[in-house]
């Protein structure tokens, strides 16, 4: 079982900081959209170290990404495309 | 090399994979900019570094990152890599890279900017070398100090990890004293090698000791370095990245490791010779920083 990073795009947009984007060691996988000011996760990339977190939950008190299972991610998916 | 190679054919657009035509349109090459490039484009770019087979949240991987942000003239650089976890990146990354015998990096950096100045003289190319620790001050000390002393113009950026990390944790010239690892039971029984003073001393113009853990700083310390080796000399930059394996933490407590090492071991220290410093005053007024 692994984990992946989401980040609450809503949170995340009332402080236009790109932090996380700079400290994530993947390659193109923690984005910044500029129209939606949010950063976003590309699924397929993450490795799930949590890096993430801790920058955002430890270094900068927002807590603004948690760590979900595949399963949990798709079910969240799924309920956001409902509404 | 230049930027020319990256464009596609148009004839097979259709069949090329998503990542290599993002390279085209997306990546951040010095040709297409006005203003220098920077860690500011990571996040909404695409990556000179791509789907690279590191372990989840290693510093090294998030500093190579900074260092390919920060290259002033990518298409024009070519890196010299050794062995160690640093030459499992180098297949993903969009630039030449050559790949040493181990320790011999220097040297065949050293053999590469001569080469190129004698075929494209009125080009600017960069020659970067990028290795561990072990490469760098262990085996190849000899020749990392032996291109210093010969002032060869290129730059040394060692990813300092303290350990032998991916032959499974045998101590080396940077571990520091006490340190046990999986391959060194005992303990280190002698001090850790003092690289950047050595640099210094052995003629380097640049020398730097930092950590990863402020992505602006390695920047500005690799352009910095980079622009001054085109012109004046050798210049040298120590970056710990630890190896959260070997020295027993999780994914995501490199980064904290990092900061706390600010203040300890790896406590900023800079020299920069005058010559040097009177051409990064140059360069700003030109732009180029």
């Amino acid at each position: 079982m692994y984990y992946i990073a989401k980040v609450d795009a809503d949170m995340c947009a009332e402080y236009k900081c790109n932090t996380c984007t700079l400290y994530c060691p993947e390659a193109n996988t923690l984005m910044f959209d500029k129209e939606r000011n949010t950063s976003y996760v590309d699924v397929d990339r993450c490795k799930g170290c949590e890096l993430c977190v801790y920058v955002c939950t430890d270094m900068l008190s927002r807590n603004c990404v948690s760590m979900l299972t595949p399963h949990e991610l798709k079910e969240e998916q799924a309920l956001a495309a409902q509404k | 090399m230049a930027i020319d190679i990256y464009k596609i054919n148009p004839e097979f657009r259709d069949i090329m994979p998503q990542e290599i035509i993002d390279l085209e349109e997306n990546a951040t090459w010095a040709q297409n900019q006005k203003k220098p490039r920077g860690i500011k484009e990571l996040p909404d770019t695409k990556e000179l570094l791509e789907e690279h087979s590191l372990c989840a949240g290693c510093p090294e991987a998030a500093a190579l990152r900074y260092v390919l942000a920060a290259l002033p003239k990518p298409e024009e650089t070519i890196i010299v890599n050794s062995t160690g976890c640093t030459s499992l990146m180098f297949p993903h990354i969009a630039l030449h890279t050559v790949h040493s015998l181990f320790g011999n990096q220097n040297a065949v950096a050293s053999g590469i900017k001569r080469s190129l100045a004698w075929r494209f003289p009125d080009k600017v190319k960069d020659v970067v070398v990028l290795a561990g620790d072990g490469a760098t001050v262990d085996i190849g000390l000899d020749y990392t100090l032996q291109s210093f002393f010969r002032q060869e113009k290129i730059t040394t950026i060692c990813f300092d990890n303290e350990v032998y990390a991916n032959t499974g944790g045998q101590e080396s010239g940077m571990t520091p004293k006490g340190q046990v690892f999986k391959m060194a039971p005992e303990g280190k029984k002698f001090e850790k090698v003092k690289m950047w003073e050595l640099a210094t001393t052995s003629g380097c113009h640049y020398s730097i000791n930092m950590t990863a853990s402020a992505p602006k700083a390695v920047a500005k310390a690799v352009r910095e370095a980079i622009l001054i080796a085109r012109d004046i000399g050798p210049t040298y930059l120590n970056i710990y990245t630890p190896c959260i394996l070997e020295i027993g933490l999780s994914a995501n407590e490199g980064l904290g490791e990092m900061k706390d090492q600010d203040k300890d071991r790896f406590a900023s220290y800079k020299y920069v010779s005058d010559e040097a410093a009177a051409h990064l005053i140059k360069c700003k007024e030109e732009g180029l920083l």
